[in-house]
């Protein structure tokens, strides 16, 4: 309906124009409208038709397809640019992929060889550290067992010093007459008292 | 407002005898309308030729020009009938550069203005429409017909739609026509009604030849505007031409 309505009010505008134009015309005394001359309408069209016609094969022919064929190129032109700039472009990333898993790969390798030396490292030190742990406490034991002989040792000694001389202070402040076993037990005795 | 020694606006477009020609009983002479539907294939088809004799892979200004106007009316094509258009390419470029070089080169001073003849415009509108309509038939026999039944109208209104339909259909070639006749009739009128007016105003001499610089500024204005026009009417034709070639072709 729109489209109807576009018509009629297009052509109602060009029939008031050419309406206006020539009362227009016949008013001041001319001929009216040269477009509305029939005689020269044979001529227009024969010439419309002839040019039209050759200038359509002249573009048919030459002009559209030269212009379509650069068009074309063009487009093919630019895709294959296209294309192989993505293929290097991905080329490109697969390099650097490749590079990228090498690295790594060469890293975890640096890492696993400093991580195997160090577990070397500490397990020789733990065996020599064991070693010498075990040499020293055998020394130290031997030294321990050396050091308690000798201090029973001298207790053994002690007591019996102490016994004697409780034996001659008894005799000579109390001349009571001690045997040695008694004295030996007053001994021990008084020197549990004194540690107590 | 015609007065003596101002040259009538419309004498513009009279028809001049430039080769007497006739051929049986008819004159067709070669006139000033003829020389630039000429000047205009000519002009248009050497512009777009010479500017792609180079077909560079990189387009110079010409070449731009010249594919720019290609791709303008193929896409035009491409959007208004689609990919079954492309056989009525060349056909629809042809008119569109025929008719903007009529048009740019009819506003050239002391130029003719051959889309300002009705009969050339309605012998292109006739033959588009006949075109079209034989296109139509051809192609869709007499389902082709179907085009004047308005789809999901109420049973009632349908004969009445159906008349609506036919009339606008026929009034297609008439108003495709006029309306590019009569924007190159009234502009062209009036850039000569406004020029007369400055020559007439210069005319009068002394202090009041300063007045003719107003009608003069108009002329320049409506110039450009002209300009507009005659771009805008080879656009509008053209796309009228590629509408109803899809109506043809797809029937709504």
């Amino acid at each position: 309906m729109t489209r109807v309505n576009r018509t009629v009010s297009a052509t109602a505008a060009g029939i008031a124009v050419l309406m206006t134009a020539s009362t227009a015309m016949a008013a001041s005394g001319e001929a009216g409208l040269p477009q509305l001359k029939i005689e020269t309408w044979p001529s227009q069209i024969f010439w419309l038709v002839v040019i039209f016609g050759v200038g359509y094969i002249f573009m048919e022919r030459v002009v559209t397809p030269r212009i379509g064929t650069v068009l074309e190129e063009r487009r093919t032109r630019l895709d294959d640019d296209l294309t192989r700039a993505r293929e290097a472009s991905s080329e490109a990333a697969q390099t650097r992929a490749d590079y990228e898993a090498s690295l790594d790969a060469a890293r975890n390798e640096a890492a696993e060889f400093a991580r195997n030396a160090a577990a070397d490292a500490a397990a020789k030190a733990d065996k020599e550290g064991a070693k010498a742990a075990k040499k020293m406490a055998t020394k130290i034991a031997a030294a321990e067992t050396k050091l308690a002989a000798a201090r029973s040792e001298a207790e053994g000694n002690i007591v019996a010093v102490a016994a004697e001389a409780a034996i001659d202070a008894a005799q000579q402040l109390a001349g009571v007459k001690a045997t040695k076993a008694q004295a030996e037990k007053a001994v021990k005795s008084a020197a549990a008292q004194g540690a107590g | 407002m015609a007065s003596q020694g101002m040259h009538s606006p419309v004498e513009q477009f009279e028809i001049k005898s430039i080769i007497e020609l006739s051929a049986g009983g008819y004159d067709i002479s070669f006139t000033n309308s003829s020389l630039f539907m000429l000047l205009a294939m000519v002009v248009g088809g050497v512009f777009l030729a010479s500017a792609m004799s180079k077909r560079e892979m990189v387009p110079g200004r010409m070449q731009g020009a010249a594919e720019m106007m290609y791709e303008f009316v193929a896409d035009m094509v491409r959007s208004n009938v689609g990919n079954d258009g492309r056989a009525y390419f060349p056909f629809v470029f042809t008119l569109f550069v025929f008719l903007l070089f009529g048009n740019m080169l009819g506003l050239i001073p002391y130029s003719y203005t051959f889309t300002s003849q009705i009969i050339v415009t309605f012998a292109m509108a006739a033959f588009v429409f006949v075109g079209v309509t034989l296109i139509g038939l051809v192609r869709h026999g007499l389902h082709f017909f179907s085009f004047f039944v308005p789809q999901g109208a109420p049973k009632v209104l349908i004969p009445f739609l159906i008349i609506i339909e036919v009339i606008s259909y026929f009034v297609r070639p008439v108003s495709l026509s006029v309306r590019l006749f009569a924007n190159m009739l009234a502009g062209h009128t009036m850039l000569k009604v406004f020029a007369g007016l400055a020559v007439m105003i210069s005319g009068a001499g002394g202090i009041a030849m300063t007045g003719s610089v107003l009608p003069f500024l108009a002329l320049v204005g409506l110039t450009g505007l002209e300009v507009l026009v005659a771009a805008l009417q080879a656009y509008v034709f053209t796309i009228l031409t590629c509408m109803y070639l899809n109506d043809a072709l797809h029937l709504h």
